[in-house]
């Protein structure tokens, strides 16, 4: 059994202007959530669509579950929930479903039996025979997301899956890929949304203007990053607590919240310090804890928070 | 295969599961029946009896005669057929303009009831000089019935006129008969069985089913490129399957879809000609006014020549359509795209007609050698008149480039297309698809 059920090798990918991925590098091991993660333009879905053989690299190779077929040769094994999701408006539920699972090699009866397993296990038992025009948003991303495990997939990826779904879907579906997860299948999935990763990853690979800037197990990111934070509640004097904050020498980086705030102590400075400077000013502290980065500091830090914002660049193909 | 197949059927079902095409499927015979029976219905409408009076001021027996004639005209020209006319002579003086009033009076009268006419004929000596007989009717606004009254009218005063200058009407009749020309068709060397006038009907019905067919059929791939798309649904096929092996799946769905619906209506056609006296005679109306509508003899080489360059046409316009599909994101967008694909659909058509006076020019031998117009043009002119193999071979081998040239071009376009949304491409852009790795 390969340790490596994804495996990206120096991967280069221009479009007419622009570099949309650049020399990257980067490997799933089988079983448990693998996160992709970046801002918006980033590369993140170019890389996925390589990976499933929907475009090719201009340089560099990807092998999947240790071998050499493309993705597509390996479609049976794979599931794949593109960011650009639909289905037939006009087929049944049950239809569709049906036709997604044997175009990845299911036989038509055993598709079906599948099908009305999951839409009864999803709730959706009572929409088996309607057609899709007929189904709320939230269902029909279900019905997308069915498509996606049908076929029993060992490796299940996910292009921004919880964009558009409201908190309560949004839980079902994290549950049934963390499920799936724990079932010893391998889940590949993108986000730009860092609590839902933060949550559900077992390692991440984060990645900026098509290049990757951080790569590992979630824990091992954040001990690297080292316990080098402050999480601070305020109950009065917060204008003082501003000033202190403001001061490079001892703060590097403020996420500031209003009544929070998450710090980033400078390089050698002891977090006393800042307590200290804090008690002497007279600010009324509710919580003053050393804490781990949250992913969400740790993403800031790396990626830089103007490609935070950055405008998502031919987002269609980033 | 099996996912090739998938593709197949999903096409054939959810398009055969259509309104559209269930309603066109079960429309097309009913329209060939209505084309049908229509005029027979007409014809049947029109076989009512005239009340006529004949208003004799002539001398000589000139109106007799003229009565006897209208009393003999039938509907159907045949002696057992209905009678046209119920006649009654009515002598009147040479001053017989009271008479004639009177009986205008009572003509298209409502309340005259049994006395209501519905016109009156005025026979006088005048006529073998002036050349004008005169009548007055309800009925003198159609042309057909003025056309069957004038034909009867002429030849009794045609009769008269030989009787009194001392010709034998029936030698005079016997040597004037016109001569018809019997044509049959003759193909290579051996008797079709056909009449050119049927062989005609032959072409002109290959071209327009083979017309509408592209057209028809073409579109309906596009619509399904684009539905594909616009639902965003691609994405997912093409992670499982070739874009090559959807687009195949699309054209051979949409394709047997387009053969059933085709076939019903060849064989509903076929029926309802075969059955058509039967029909008739349902009607009322006599066979022999139906029979003698020509029917062509369709040879076994004709209908493999028909088959082989439809399929080959199809699947060349079927690839163009679906590349211009894969351009567009909306379906309003692809009217506008298809505009030359279709326009040159219908030029093949336009030329097949006016190469049927000469189907084997140099411009029709030209126009066979072109893969885009070769799939109308060859067989058109195959039913008018033989083509040599070799010609024969080359056409479809050049059809046959012409439409893996088309595919080829198409399934790159295609690949490509239909995971691009937003603005159509330029030229330049397509350019760059087609080369694309």
């Amino acid at each position: 059994m390969p340790e490596n059920v994804v495996e990206v090798q120096e991967v280069t990918k221009r479009f007419a202007g622009h570099t949309a991925v650049r020399a990257l590098s980067l490997a799933v091991p089988r079983g448990g959530v693998f996160g992709l993660l970046g801002p918006n333009g980033a590369g993140k879905t170019t890389t996925l669509r390589m990976i499933v053989d929907i475009i090719r690299p201009d340089e560099g190779r990807i092998a999947l579950f240790g071998g050499s077929g493309t993705g597509r040769e390996h479609a049976g094994q794979i599931g794949y929930l593109p960011e650009e999701r639909g289905l037939y408006k006009k087929m049944t539920v049950v239809e569709q479903l049906a036709f997604l699972g044997e175009i990845k090699g299911l036989s038509r009866r055993d598709a079906l039996t599948r099908a009305r397993q999951w839409l009864e296990r999803l709730g959706l038992n009572d929409w088996v025979d309607h057609k899709v025009e007929d189904l709320s948003k939230g269902m029909q991303q279900k019905v997308q997301f069915i498509g996606t495990f049908l076929h029993d997939p060992e490796l299940v990826i996910l292009d921004e899956p919880f964009s558009g779904l409201d908190p309560v879907n949004t839980q079902a579906m994290k549950d049934v890929v963390v499920g799936l997860a724990r079932e010893g299948r391998t889940v590949l999935f993108s986000t730009h949304i860092m609590d839902q990763a933060e949550r559900m990853c077992d390692r991440i690979v984060i990645i900026a203007r098509g290049e990757k800037v951080v790569d590992g197990a979630l824990s091992d990111i954040k001990a690297d990053f080292g316990r080098r934070f402050l999480a601070l509640g305020f109950t009065h004097h917060r204008e003082q607590a501003a000033r202190i904050l403001a001061d490079r020498s001892l703060i590097t980086h403020v996420d500031d919240y209003g009544g929070t705030a998450e710090a980033q102590l400078a390089a050698g400075v002891a977090p006393d310090q800042v307590l200290h400077a804090m008690v002497q000013a007279g600010v009324g502290l509710a919580r003053f804890e050393v804490v781990e980065p949250s992913l969400q500091s740790i993403f800031i830090a790396k990626v830089g928070p103007e490609a935070v914002t950055a405008p998502a660049l031919e987002a269609g193909n980033a | 295969m099996h996912k090739l197949w998938a593709v197949i059927r999903r096409e054939f079902v959810s398009r055969v599961r259509t309104r559209m095409f269930v309603i066109g499927t079960v429309l097309g015979p009913l329209l060939i029946l209505f084309f049908m029976v229509f005029p027979l219905l007409l014809e049947r409408g029109q076989q009512k009896v005239s009340r006529v009076v004949v208003v004799d001021a002539s001398t000589g027996g000139l109106g007799v005669r003229v009565t006897e004639a209208l009393r003999g005209a039938t509907f159907a020209g045949g002696a057992d057929s209905t009678p046209r006319y119920q006649v009654t002579r009515l002598a009147a003086p040479p001053e017989y303009q009271p008479v004639l009033d009177s009986l205008v009076a009572l003509t298209d009268a409502r309340d005259a009831g049994q006395e209501s006419l519905d016109g009156v004929v005025v026979v006088t000596d005048n006529v073998m000089t002036s050349d004008t007989i005169r009548y007055l009717g309800s009925n003198a606004g159609s042309p057909s019935d003025m056309r069957a009254l004038e034909r009867t009218l002429r030849q009794v005063v045609i009769n008269e006129r030989l009787v009194r200058a001392g010709v034998d009407p029936l030698l005079l009749m016997s040597t004037v008969r016109p001569v018809h020309l019997a044509t049959a068709k003759v193909t290579k060397g051996q008797l079709t069985g056909s009449s050119g006038e049927a062989s005609f009907l032959l072409a002109y019905i290959m071209a327009f089913v083979l017309y509408i067919a592209l057209l028809l059929y073409g579109m309906q791939v596009m619509s399904s490129v684009v539905e594909e798309k616009t639902s965003r649904i691609n994405e997912v096929l093409v992670s499982s399957l070739k874009p090559f092996e959807l687009l195949l799946g699309k054209v051979l769905g949409v394709g047997s879809a387009g053969l059933v619906q085709l076939g019903i209506w060849v064989g509903a056609g076929l029926l309802l000609t075969q059955n058509r006296v039967a029909i008739a005679a349902r009607l009322g109306v006599p066979a022999p006014d139906v029979a003698n509508l020509p029917i062509p003899t369709i040879s076994i080489d004709l209908v493999v020549v028909f088959l082989l360059f439809f399929f080959v046409g199809f699947f060349l316009y079927a690839a163009a359509y679906a590349a211009v599909g894969a351009m567009c994101s909306t379906l309003q967008e692809t009217q506008q795209s298809a505009m030359p694909v279709t326009l040159i659909v219908a030029a093949a058509f336009i030329a097949a007609f006016s190469l049927l006076q000469d189907p084997n020019g140099t411009l029709a031998r030209m126009l066979s050698l072109v893969p885009l117009t070769a799939p109308i043009i060859i067989p058109v002119r195959y039913s008018q008149s033989p083509i040599g193999m070799p010609e024969l071979l080359l056409s479809f081998t050049l059809t046959v480039l012409g439409m893996l040239a088309v595919a080829w071009v198409a399934g790159r376009i295609y690949r490509i297309g239909i995971l691009a949304h937003g603005k159509r491409p330029g030229m330049k852009e397509l350019m760059r698809w087609v080369r694309a790795g």
